[in-house]
């Protein structure tokens, strides 16, 4: 098959190009833990907020016994349990949402969350909000009427600022690995 | 529309594309300075998630 020259070198650009991206990606993925989210705990969303987790004295922003950041949050028709939540400039943090009745999704605009949160499973991710301010918390999945009226928001505050939460989870984790 | 002899014509046909080089250049370089900007600028900078 002949390629006229010009149209290779062409050819050759976008390859160098889609090359690039993709060796500075994995470089990234491969050693500085740089990752799509991937998580698969279950737990039953006909029960979640009896015990466990998910339970309401359980959710919001807890420090475990190790010291991590850890949010929990239960969405259900039509809002964000809590609604609002506050959690500290650059530092590491570890949300976990669940939800109650249908597919709902969540997006901060101006960060990199977003996410499905699927009844049934746990949707868990991990990351770091350098500047402080107020995200607002969206639900991005279609879910019903009230789809649009389905937000909460997080707040971002600088370190020093910041006051850890007195109770500490140190409760068993309500789902169950696969 | 201009008129050029058949002198010409084989002159630039045989020539170098350089206007072709210029476009490639500039497209290849903008994509990979944009693509460059949107990740470390934009997407670090956010907060990796994992």
């Amino acid at each position: 098959m002949h390629i006229d020259p010009l149209e290779k070198k062409w050819a050759y650009v976008a390859l160098a190009m889609v090359g690039l991206f993709v060796g500075i990606i994995s470089i990234d993925a491969l050693f500085h833990g740089i990752n799509a989210p991937s998580n698969v705990e279950t737990i039953d969303p006909a029960s979640l907020h009896l015990s466990g987790e998910f339970a309401e004295d359980n959710l919001g922003v807890q420090v475990d016994d190790s010291g991590n950041v850890i949010v929990r949050v239960v969405a259900g028709r039509y809002g964000f349990y809590p609604k609002q939540i506050t959690v500290p400039a650059g530092t590491p943090l570890t949300f976990r949402w669940s939800s109650m009745d249908v597919i709902h999704g969540i997006h901060l605009p101006m960060t990199n969350m977003s996410t499905m949160i699927l009844p049934g499973y746990i949707a868990q991710l991990k990351t770091t909000f350098p500047k402080p301010g107020t995200y607002p918390l969206l639900c991005n999945e279609y879910c019903g009427m009230g789809h649009d009226h389905m937000w909460g928001s997080v707040t971002v505050v600088a370190k020093e600022h910041w006051t850890a939460p007195i109770k500490t989870a140190s409760k068993k984790e309500g789902g169950s690995h696969e | 529309m201009s008129e050029l002899s058949e002198e010409e014509r084989e002159k630039i046909i045989k020539s170098s594309p350089v206007g072709t080089w210029a476009l490639m250049l500039i497209v290849g370089a903008g994509m990979v300075a944009a693509w460059l900007f949107l990740y470390y600028g934009v997407f670090l900078p956010r907060g990796a998630i994992d």
